[in-house]
Parts: structure tokens; C-alpha cells; sequence
């Protein structure tokens, strides 16, 4: 149904990979902030543009999401990732990261410093285990959830089929949870495949 | 050991010193290890002076919790880290280079921390580097009024910066399904100032103009949080009371005209009575719609200003 | 003698890496389970002498793999094989009975250490 999709067993082996990335993203996170981090299981799969704004909304109940941070990487692949903050945005974990007043700007600045430690951390992961090296734009603050839809709604969007990979990180103790997604379009799902095939054959 | 290539020693200082772009280095222990030209020229301290030296010891301005995490992020994780001028405006205090139409204080920076390996391929030092922004900030702040401008025009009269007829019709419309739907009261005024066109005649339109902002400053002073006040055209206002049966909509009515015909409005160094007269009605099931409401109080305004002016009517619907 | 090992992961490709990861001349009779209530399963039924247990898997994950373990007394030495490497996941997994921990991916240095350390080769 769609040449671009992975097999069972290159869904798998990415599945791991980002496992590993993500596991990676945990650590750098909990050493930073000095507290146990939660991960989800991380899901990996290739769709299309109505289903990338699809599985945004769904992700972005209303009301559920207050903060949303962009950030774009380049390198082989190239790609996008956006986190999205729960309601209670960085309030919980302000002081773990130096910040002592907590005004609308700092609070900003808190969701912006993780995004950067995660989207940072997951991709040097991935990097080292497919053998590249990301380079990384600012992160930004988007707003409010509508501009998100607009972003990718799909007619707005210049490609159909994206890499998706998405994953939450929890910080209990401090009510502090995200939604990471990055999504890599069109070109790096073949250049993905190949790893994933040459990973495959090596086994 | 190798050609000439873009790692040649000279080439990069040459490049780093000459570079618009403020770069310099830190060790773990907060020391300075590199001081570009850029940042020379705008802390107006030499690299002679600040290397080896504590940052914080040389510029208190710095938000140091904030940024020995900040840091120390970077050689823990190794990985880059941002500041952004739209959430924190610098991280050093430098004057920006546009004195004369600047409009904010200092250099607004966009920062990039950088992980710095040592041979041992851990993470030795932290480079920073700083970019001005203070141009993009301004035309940014500067486009954003620009907007709120024209937001404002397209919704409020521009002579005494209530809402205009339209963005008034709109409220009202907003107001009168509210009612319809929810239940509760909501009134409708409409006043003019009583005998305008002789004030217009003997002083001067520029004049009339100051009296029209003057009965809007009293008007305002009567309403309460909720209400709404707009200029529906010439010397007319109409008022938006929700939440406000005839009675009360009596009460501010009846305040309204007792406080203009006291006020001490003066044009040109001369006091003038000015007085007006008040037409009001009260949303009931039958009314149509908002039209039809504003209809209304106009009729009564009508009557107001036939029985004699400088006072207020109410709409009664078997008595029109 | 021969070694009766079981290796839990919910990714194919991470029990094949793992696999190949052992030492080759460590003689074991591998049984796989994708996830950790076919792992129980397995464990029930006894004669397993070395489990390999990845911790993030959906449904019961490896945390709780290890706490029924505990509860059924059920009797074997656990590895944990691991992409969450932050210390407490560490300690959390060695309180609750592991007795190693190697991180992902995983490193046949790394596999034989662990191994060496729990005398099994």
C-alpha cells in the first residue's frame, strides 16, 4: 500500500535503535536534573501528512498541552523535532536547572533548556549508533496548540510521507511530563532504510 | 603535518579575532580561556585583562546560578545549548550600536554554548558565542505594535479610542444571543450631546473634537467593568450593558447625565455646559435582534431629545 | 554442560544482537520471549538457569518482570540488559533482585565481564 513503509523486521530494528537513543536522552536529563526520569516505550513509524496532523491533534487533547518548543536538526537526515509540555510546564523543575524566579520568560526558558537536552541527547544517540553527527538550530517557543495544527496541517506541509518517532519523558516527583516528536520527512526514510537494511544484515 | 587548510592556526585566529560575532571560553572552573575582538570592543575590556580571570568576578551582571547550570549542562551532556534574546535579553550588559533609534536599553543577544573537546575526546571547555540581535528585536517589537495598531483601527474610533460602529454592532450582536441563549438582562443606551452643532459653529470643528473626547474621558469614568461604550457615529455613543435590566440601566443612564451637566468641560479657556440626552432599552424575549434593540433605544433617544432634552427615556414597548 | 538461558525482549533484532553477543564458548540452550508475561511463563515452568531481561517493554516491563519473580520465588540469575542507563533504573533493577547490569547496545566485553563476575564462564 505505500512504498515507503518499513518492514516488520527494519520497524524493529529501528524500534531499538530509538530505544537506545532515548535511553540515552533519560540519562542525560536525570544527571542533569539529578532525579529519576520516566520513559515511555518509543514508537517508530513512517506516515503520511494527513496522518502526522492526525496523530499531533490526537496527542494535543485540548487543553492537556500548554507549551510547545520546535527545534530543527540537519545533518544526513534532516528534520524536526517537537516536544510538547503538559500544563504544568517547567514550574516543577525550574530550580533543578538554575532558575530561581519564576516569571513567564524563565518559564520559557526551562521547557526551551529540556527540549534542547532532549532533542540534543536523543539524536547524538542516534548519530552514534548510524554514525552521524547532528547539527541543531535554537530552539523556539511555538504557543499556543492551533499554530501547531497549522504548521502541519498537511495541504501546508512540502512533503507526504515523514519518519515519526515519538516518546514521553516524566519527572514524578516534580509533575513534570513531555511528549518528544521528531519527524524526519521524505528523503531520510530511505537513507534510515539503509542503515536499518545494513544493521539487518549484519546480524 | 598538514596543507594549508582552514585548520591553520593563523587563519583561525585571524578569522575568531576579525569575526562579528562575540566567542569566548570558558574552563570548568568558570575562567576565561578566549576573548574575541568583538567581545574587546563591547565589554571595552581587553583579553589581557579578562583572561584566566572568573566570568563572574568581571561581570556581576551575570545571573550566576543560571548559568554555572547552564554550563556545566554543557560539559556534563556535551551537547550545545541556546539562549534567545526573546526570553532573556543578554547575557552580557553591552551597549547596542544604535544609539539614536533604538528604543531599548542594551545589546540584545542570541547565545550558543559550545562543547569543546580536549585530546582525551572529553568535554575540556565551553565555547560562547554571542550574536546581536538588537536589530532584529527592534523591527520584531516594531512589527508587533504595528499589528496591534492595526488591529486597534480596525476596532476603535479613532478620535477617542472606544470601539467604532462596527466593532459596536458586532459586541452587541455578541450580547444579545449571549442573552438568548444563557438567559440574564442586558440594556442598550444611546445618547448625543444636546445642541453639538452650535458648539461645532461657534468654536471650530477642532474644538468639537475636544468636546467629544471630553464626554467619552466622563462617560468612561461612569461605567463599570463590564460595560462597553462605543461612538456610533458623529456625536452619538451607544452603551452596552450587560448583566443589566432597566432599572439598573436607568441608574447609570440618569448618573451619566447628571455627571456631564456638572462637568467643567472647557474649550479654548471658556467652560461650557455641555448636556446630553439618553434613549435606553432592555433586551426582552420579543426583541428581534441586536438591530432591533438599538432601534429601540434610538426611538427613545428621539423622544428624550423631543421633550425637552438633557435627560433620559426609557423604551416602553405599548408606548413607543 | 550445557546451560539453559532465556533472553527477554520486546525487539527481535535486540534478542539477536544479544545472541550474538555472548561468548562463543559458553555452551546454552537459548529460549526467547518478546515480552514479560510470556517470560514468567517461562520461568513457571522452571529449568531456567541465566534470564537476559530488557527493562522498557509494553505491558510488563522488566521492573515488574522481576518484582513477580521475587513474589513467586520463581529461581534464577537475572542480567539486565538495558537502553535506560540512568543510576536509578541501575539500582532499582539490582534492589529488586538482578544480580548485573549491562547497558545497551550491548558490548561482548562487556556480556563475558558480567558473565566472568557471576562465575558462569
Amino acid at each position: 500500500m505505500n512504498a515507503l513503509a518499513y518492514t516488520e523486521d527494519q520497524l524493529d530494528a529501528l524500534g531499538e535503535l530509538v530505544n537506545i537513543a532515548v535511553g540515552q536522552a533519560g540519562a542525560s536529563l536525570a544527571r542533569v536534573l539529578d532525579t529519576y526520569v520516566r520513559l515511555s516505550v518509543p514508537q517508530a513509524r513512517v506516515v503520511s501528512a494527513a496522518a502526522v496532523s492526525r496523530a499531533v491533534t490526537e496527542l494535543t487533547p485540548e487543553g492537556t498541552h500548554d507549551t510547545v518548543v520546535r527545534q530543527a536538526f540537519f545533518s544526513a537526515m534532516r528534520g524536526e523535532a517537537i516536544v510538547l509540555f503538559g500544563r504544568q510546564g517547567g514550574r516543577g523543575i525550574g530550580d533543578l536547572l538554575g532558575y530561581q524566579a519564576f516569571h513567564d520568560a524563565a518559564s520559557e526558558e526551562v521547557l526551551l533548556d529540556v527540549s534542547n537536552i532532549l532533542v540534543g541527547a536523543v539524536l547524538s544517540g542516534l548519530g552514534e549508533q548510524i554514525g552521524a553527527r547532528f547539527g541543531f538550530q535554537a530552539p523556539t517557543v511555538l504557543g499556543r496548540e492551533t499554530e501547531l495544527s497549522e504548521l502541519l496541517e498537511p495541504a501546508a506541509v512540502p512533503w507526504s510521507q515523514a519518519l515519526l518517532i515519538e516518546v514521553d519523558f516524566e519527572v514524578e516527583s516534580r509533575g513534570f511530563s513531555c511528549h518528544l516528536v521528531l519527524l524526519m520527512p521524505e528523503d531520510a526514510i530511505e537513507r534510515m532504510r539503509a542503515v536499518l537494511n545494513r544493521m539487518l544484515a549484519a546480524l | 603535518m598538514n596543507a594549508p587548510d582552514s585548520n591553520d592556526p593563523q587563519l583561525l585566529a585571524g578569522l575568531i579575532g576579525q569575526l562579528n560575532v562575540g566567542l569566548f571560553v570558558l574552563d570548568p572552573e568558570f575562567r576565561l580561556r578566549l576573548w574575541n575582538r568583538f567581545m574587546e570592543l563591547n565589554s571595552g575590556r581587553s583579553a589581557a585583562e579578562v583572561l584566566g580571570r572568573v566570568i563572574f568576578d568581571l561581570f556581576p551582571e551575570v545571573d550566576e546560578p543560571w548559568l554555572r547550570k547552564k554550563v556545566e549542562t554543557v560539559f556534563q551532556i556535551g551537547g550545545y545549548a541556546f539562549t534567545s534574546a526573546n526570553q532573556r535579553p543578554y547575557l552580557l550588559r553591552f551597549d547596542h550600536h544604535r544609539p539614536v533609534t533604538g528604543g531599548i536599553d542594551y545589546m540584545r543577544q542570541d547565545c550558543t554554548f559550545l562543547p569543546l573537546q580536549g585530546p582525551d575526546g572529553r568535554i575540556a571547555h565551553v565555547g560562547v558565542s554571542i550574536v546581536d540581535v538588537t536589530d532584529k528585536i527592534i523591527s520584531e517589537v516594531q512589527r508587533e505594535e504595528a499589528l496591534a495598531r492595526l488591529g486597534d483601527i480596525s476596532i476603535r474610533d479613532g478620535l477617542t479610542g472606544i470601539f467604532n460602529r462596527r466593532q459596536l454592532e458586532r459586541s452587541l450582536e455578541a450580547e444579545v444571543s449571549r442573552v438568548r441563549r444563557y438567559g440574564g438582562e442586558l440594556s442598550v443606551v444611546m445618547f448625543d450631546i444636546d445642541h453639538f452643532k452650535q458648539i461645532n459653529d461657534s468654536y471650530g470643528h477642532r474644538a468639537g473634537d475636544e468636546v467629544i473626547q471630553a464626554v467619552v474621558g466622563y462617560t468612561c469614568g461612569v461605567l463599570r467593568q463590564p460595560d462597553i461604550a462605543g461612538r456610533y457615529g458623529g456625536e452619538e455613543f451607544t452603551l452596552i450593558l450587560p448583566e443589566t435590566g432597566a432599572q439598573g440601566a436607568m441608574v447609570v443612564s440618569e448618573r451619566l447625565r447628571e455627571t456631564l451637566e456638572r462637568a467643567d468641560i472647557h474649550v479654548g479657556g471658556q467652560s461650557l455646559g455641555v448636556t446630553v440626552s439618553v434613549g435606553l432599552s432592555s433586551f426582552r424575549a420579543d426583541v428581534a435582534d441586536h438591530e432591533a434593540l438599538l432601534d429601540e433605544a434610538d426611538r427613545a433617544l428621539y423622544r428624550a431629545k423631543s421633550d425637552g432634552r438633557n435627560r433620559v427615556v426609557m423604551y416602553r414597548p405599548a408606548n413607543p | 554442560m550445557t546451560m539453559p538461558i532465556l533472553v527477554v525482549d520486546d525487539s527481535t533484532m535486540s534478542r539477536k544482537l544479544l545472541l550474538k553477543a555472548l561468548p562463543e564458548d559458553w555452551d546454552v540452550s537459548v529460549t526467547q520471549a518478546s515480552g514479560g508475561e510470556a517470560a514468567l511463563d517461562v520461568l513457571r515452568q522452571g529449568g531456567v538457569d541465566v534470564m537476559f531481561l530488557d527493562l522498557t517493554m509494553p505491558g510488563v516491563d522488566g521492573f515488574e518482570v522481576l518484582r513477580r519473580k521475587g513474589e513467586e520465588g520463581l529461581d534464577c540469575i537475572t542480567i539486565v540488559v538495558s537502553a535506560d542507563i540512568q543510576e536509578r533504573a541501575v539500582e532499582q533493577a539490582l534492589e529488586l533482585g538482578a544480580q548485573a547490569f549491562v547497558k545497551k547496545p550491548v558490548e561482548a566485553d562487556r556480556i563475558r565481564q558480567a558473565l566472568e563476575e557471576l562465575g558462569l564462564v
